[in-house]
């Protein structure tokens, strides 16, 4: 019955992409009766149907060594490709939390979206996102994997891309796009590679060959930076970070799974590939510098923010830094934890702006002002996230983050600065934001604020609730073991605590002293608007690459295309233009006259005569 | 079998040509898609007669004709031959099926179309070279008159300068050919005796050339290319789907079956300018693409990138990367043949396809929606994205090449990067953004103007997600054609291991 049971498991990814395909008709061809409506529903069922089969299956599967399922997708002239997927309690509890997350989230949408015209169209887009997030947790093998976070990428598109007719909507797409084609791109080189290399490219194949590996150390660095390029374009990371802030001008429903699972799917890829990553030191020392560097970066840039959505999705790239930290140090189990944690915080926070966004038609903090007395149930959730996703309360993040303490002391005593640090920023972030939006007076675009609906109000109290009772589902799920270090448990608690309260107090102050324009002084204040403005422009690093890559690549091409037509054409042309020239000029040579002709052959004979003459004196 | 799927388009060219003048005008379109339907129910047919584990030639028919010149009507297919075979009654189906119905002239169009495809299936299933020259010069003339005469503003001169192009290629052709025959004393033109010689290896570098140069023409390579944006732009809808999807496999078609097949030796040793001239095809046809303003032209100059793969694939000349040379004929046939079919529907509606003046085409009520949406898809198709055909296919050349040219398939994998720049360019600008008030009144896209683009994207999704359809047919052939070889190029086989490759090919063709 089990083993039955198990072997269905394969079924969960196709739910969400068999809700996706069931929209189709109302997505794409106009079907409309019913409205788009339907094909909301579809896709709900099917995410339900995942759910409650992912629900089924880990009982099943808890306790149980992880079990392979594989199917020959293309076997020829001695190459064969698998997709391989993993049941294991892991990758199903994965499934569980993305079906759920993916449920909120849809119910969610069906408020948020609730007047838009192209709702089937959102529907099928979130369904095919489903499926590939789904088949991404449970994937065993590196191209399956490179595959799906291909589809990722093409799906994130089209989902910022959603309302196509604003032009930030336009560049926001592109930049997803590209920015994450180019770490995709650095990706399938190393898939390339690892597949003349690898045995095969499952991944427990892979860490067995990466123990016996002989490969030059240059080698085994290229190829590690090119594998980790991947996940870095995906979680954004320092330098492919900025497409995720840019993308925060699509419809929040798509924010929230961006924000807790898309990016999570980079770090989960990376986690699978650590083996091979360990072959070369330098790969993880880069995994710890650009975690690092994403970690305090975009803590610090998402202080200068003022647009709601931008201020919490640069905290999402922090968290992902500190996951490739983890990772960098060989702690995979701490990087899992921390993705889970912080998906779940992350988006009911999201969820709370999203329902502010709607409410007051703006993302623009500066403008907000009073809600929490018209807004009791979003209020709740921005405190429970907040607190959920900083070491304040005992909830998610802060065992988390003392489980994360314990393991790293050890290895990096300096990664507990990081994580401090992070963990006080976000929490002044958050704390500077609430007091934004919820407290201080009311302004023009929040004096009319009723409580959102019931569609939206309900996924959100329900993760709430989960978001509460965080910490005992981590207790009776096991997951929050502890180890004896040098260190004892209480330090590592109390000085997150201590940090947070720190970032919390600061984060009030300013917002009520009217800082800080006014306690900067005046000599100083030059000083620190050219940091503001570094940090608000996100480190300029989208004008950088305005001013190198793209100013390269579109002058190159222009220039090639003007060489194109000119030179290459204009030779052709110009072999044409001399052959029709030479017709022309021999057609004058043609009168008609006898005596004409009668020369050219005298002459004609004259040159054959003296050619044979000169040959026979010699 | 075989002569009933070349001459019976032949045939209905005939009937469709010499129909009654007074008729209604509805009847050659009509007799054309039977004829192409009954073509593509053969070639289907064919398929499934055919048996993928023998390598093989399969299928033969042997009349002789002029023997005195070595030339003989000589039919038969291996696993090269035949995908081409289907993706040519595919598509040609689909480029009648789209035609415009109060097309001008409507009984030589169709008519030249019939013949075209007779000449295409002519060349690919023929197995003697002098019969392959006469197809294939068969084959230019439909299509000079095809843009000459439906053609846009500048059909004159694209017209002419294809003509010139190819009769040079053609030309080329021949030479090598008689250079073969001649310099080797080989007096019958059948590929299998022409494939046994023993030329020094400088006679063979020269021969190499003329049919490098030949087929690079008609892939195109850069820089012989400058005629395809030109005939592309200038042709008609269905035509430019024929010539891309079809037309410019001949080229490859050839470089693999004579170049590989006639010259190993040289092959293997030029095999490394080769794979850098891939290289060089493919960012260069990446990068003029990026600055393209006119659709057509920026997918003319994207065929020029994807064909480069195939000249890699064939450079590096193992049985992976042969298979994959296949894989990524048919895939770009479909690709593009469904990229043109779609710009073409884009202009019909529009008037213009610029893509500086077209702007929110993906509008639900008035503008393109489906229309985008598959051209979304074929846009990811070309760009790569995996669950769709071109995927497998780059992905296999990729695999394969890297194991021989490490550096020149890391840079062509770079020219996917591009493609997904200029790609993306065209969708931002021409299908994102605001429906200006020009484009407010869009003429109703018909059901019969969406289906060929739902079929061939039908197709690319199936090929994407089951490729083992895509390979099955070759695979054995594709390990004959380069048995016995080392699959290292560079180095020079020895004289003993080249008779085994010779024993092996002969082994293989009953």
């Amino acid at each position: 019955m089990t083993e039955s049971l198990l072997l269905t498991s394969w079924w969960v990814p196709f739910y969400g992409l068999a809700g996706a395909v069931l929209t189709l008709p109302w997505a794409t061809v106009g079907v409309r009766s019913g409205g788009p409506r339907p094909a909301a529903y579809f896709n709900m069922l099917m995410t339900v149907l995942a759910l409650v089969h992912g629900l089924t299956l880990l009982p099943a599967v808890w306790g149980r060594l992880p079990l392979q399922l594989e199917y020959t997708w293309l076997e020829t002239q001695g190459m064969r490709l698998a997709l391989e997927l993993e049941v294991s309690p892991v990758t199903i509890g994965a499934v569980v939390v993305i079906a759920f997350l993916s449920l909120c989230a849809q119910i969610y949408a069906l408020g948020y979206m609730e007047k838009d015209w192209a709702l089937a169209r959102f529907f099928a887009l979130l369904g095919f996102f489903e499926g590939a997030i789904c088949g991404l947790a449970m994937s065993n093998n590196l191209l399956l994997s490179y595959a799906l976070l291909e589809m990722l990428t093409l799906s994130t598109y089209l989902l910022v891309g959603f309302w196509y007719a604003q032009p930030l909507v336009v560049t926001a797409a592109r930049d997803a796009f590209l920015t994450k084609r180019v770490g995709d791109l650095l990706l399938l080189m190393g898939v390339v590679v690892l597949a003349n290399l690898a045995p095969s490219l499952n991944f427990q194949d892979l860490a067995i060959w990466a123990e016996t590996a002989n490969l030059s150390p240059l080698s085994a660095t290229l190829l590690g930076l090119a594998l980790i390029a991947g996940p870095i374009g995906k979680c954004a990371q320092i330098p492919l970070h900025f497409w995720l802030d840019e993308a925060m001008e699509g419809p929040n429903p798509a924010s929230i799974m961006r924000n807790s699972l898309v990016v999570a799917c980079g770090a989960y890829v990376l986690i699978k590939m650590q083996p091979v990553l360990a072959l070369s030191p330098w790969v993880l020392g880069a995994l710890l510098v650009v975690g690092t560097a994403t970690a305090i970066g975009a803590s610090c840039v998402a202080l200068a923010q003022i647009d709601i959505k931008r201020a919490l999705s640069h905290s999402t790239s922090a968290y992902l830094g500190l996951v490739f930290v983890a990772v960098g140090l060989e702690q995979n189990e701490v990087a899992l934890l921390l993705l889970l944690t912080h998906a779940v915080a992350k988006a009911l926070l999201f969820m709370s702006v999203g329902a502010v966004i709607l409410i007051t038609s703006t993302q623009d903090v500066t403008e907000m002002g009073g809600l929490w007395s018209r807004l009791p149930a979003t209020t709740t959730a921005f405190v429970v996230g907040g607190a959920a996703s900083v070491s304040l309360l005992p909830l998610g993040t802060f065992w988390a983050s003392i489980y994360a303490s314990e393991r790293l002391w050890p290895w990096a005593p300096w990664a507990i600065g990081v994580l401090l640090l992070v963990n006080g920023l976000t929490a002044l972030n958050l704390t500077r934001v609430y007091c934004r939006v919820f407290l201080g007076p009311r302004q023009a675009k929040t004096r009319r604020a009723p409580e959102i609906a019931w569609p939206m109000s309900v996924p959100m109290l329900s993760l709430s609730i989960i978001n509460i009772l965080s910490p005992v589902i981590l207790h009776e799920l096991g997951l929050l073991t502890s180890v004896e270090g040098p260190v004892p448990t209480w330090v590592f608690g109390g000085s997150l605590v201590a940090s947070s309260l720190a970032g919390c107090l600061v984060g009030w102050w300013i917002t009520h002293e009217k800082l800080p324009t006014a306690w900067v002084h005046a000599s100083f204040a030059q000083t620190w608007r050219v940091a503001h403005d570094f940090l608000a422009y996100d480190l300029y690093i989208e004008r950088f690459y305005r001013q190198t890559i793209v100013v390269w690549v579109a002058g190159t091409s222009s220039l090639m295309a003007k060489f194109d037509r000119h030179l290459v054409d204009g030779v052709v042309n110009m072999i044409g233009v001399a052959t029709i020239a030479g017709g022309e000029g021999l057609k004058r040579s043609a009168p008609g006259q006898a005596q004409a002709y009668l020369l050219t052959i005298l002459l004609g004979v004259i040159v054959v005569c003296a050619y044979q003459l000169t040959t026979m004196l010699r | 079998m075989l002569s009933l799927l070349v001459w019976l388009p032949i045939l209905g060219a005939a009937v469709v040509g010499f129909w009654p003048a007074g008729a209604p005008a509805v009847w050659p379109r009509r007799i054309a898609l039977s004829v192409a339907s009954v073509g593509l129910a053969l070639s289907a047919v064919l398929a499934f007669l055919y048996n993928p584990a023998d390598g093989g030639l399969q299928f033969r028919e042997f009349v002789p004709w002029m023997t005195s010149l070595g030339l003989s009507y000589e039919l038969g297919i291996d696993g090269l031959s035949l995908p081409l075979l289907l993706l040519n009654a595919f598509l040609v189906w689909i480029a009648i099926f789209s035609s415009d119905e109060n097309v001008q002239r409507p009984r030589l169009y169709y008519g030249l179309l019939l013949l075209l495809c007779g000449g295409v299936v002519g060349a690919f299933a023929t197995q003697n070279a002098l019969l392959f020259f006469l197809f294939y010069e068969l084959e230019l003339i439909p299509l000079y008159l095809l843009i000459a005469i439906w053609g846009g503003p500048r059909r004159n001169y694209a017209a002419t300068k294809f003509l010139l192009y190819t009769a040079i290629s053609g030309i080329m052709i021949l030479a090598a050919f008689f250079g073969l025959a001649g310099l080797a004393g080989i007096a019958n033109y059948s590929y299998e005796t022409l494939a046994v010689h023993n030329l020094p290896l400088a006679t063979q570098f020269l021969l190499l050339g003329a049919v490098l140069v030949a087929f690079g023409i008609k892939i195109p390579l850069v820089p012989f290319h400058t005629w395809l944006p030109d005939a592309h732009v200038e042709a008609s809808t269905p035509v430019s789907l024929l010539l891309a999807g079809v037309l410019l496999k001949l080229g490859t078609y050839g470089l693999l079956r004579f170049g590989l097949g006639f010259f190993p030796e040289a092959w293997s040793a030029a095999a490394p300018w080769l794979a850098s001239w891939a290289v060089v095809s493919v960012l260069y046809g990446c990068m003029t693409a990026i600055a393209q303003k006119d659709m057509k032209k920026m997918v003319a100059y994207s065929s020029i990138g994807h064909m480069g793969y195939i000249l890699l694939a064939a450079a590096a000349a193992t049985p992976l990367s042969l298979l994959g040379a296949v894989a990524q004929m048919v895939s770009h046939g479909l690709i593009s043949g469904l990229l043109f079919l779609l710009v073409g529907v884009v202009y019909k509606k529009t008037g213009t396809r610029d893509i500086d003046v077209l702007c929110g085409l993906l509008a639900p009520e008035r503008g393109l929606p489906f229309i985008g949406s598959l051209m979304i898809l074929a846009v990811m198709a070309s760009a790569g994205i995996p669950s769709m055909v071109g995927f497998v296919a780059e992905f296999i050349i990729f695999r394969a090449s890297y194991a021989v040219f490490p550096v020149q398939t890391l840079l062509c994998i770079l020219g996917t990067g591009l493609t997904a720049v200029y790609l993306l360019i065209l969708i931002n600008r021409a299908f994102f953004g605001r429906l200006p008030a020009q484009f407010a009144n869009l003429p109703q896209v018909r059901w019969s103007e969406r289906l060929p683009g739902l079929a061939i994207a039908l197709l690319v999704v199936f090929l994407g997600l089951q490729p083992q359809w895509l390979v099955r047919w070759s695979e054995a052939t594709t390990a004959a054609l380069v048995a016995g070889r080392p699959a290292l190029a560079g180095a020079l086989p020895a004289q003993a291991e080249r008779i085994d490759t010779v024993a092996v090919r002969r082994a293989h063709t009953p």
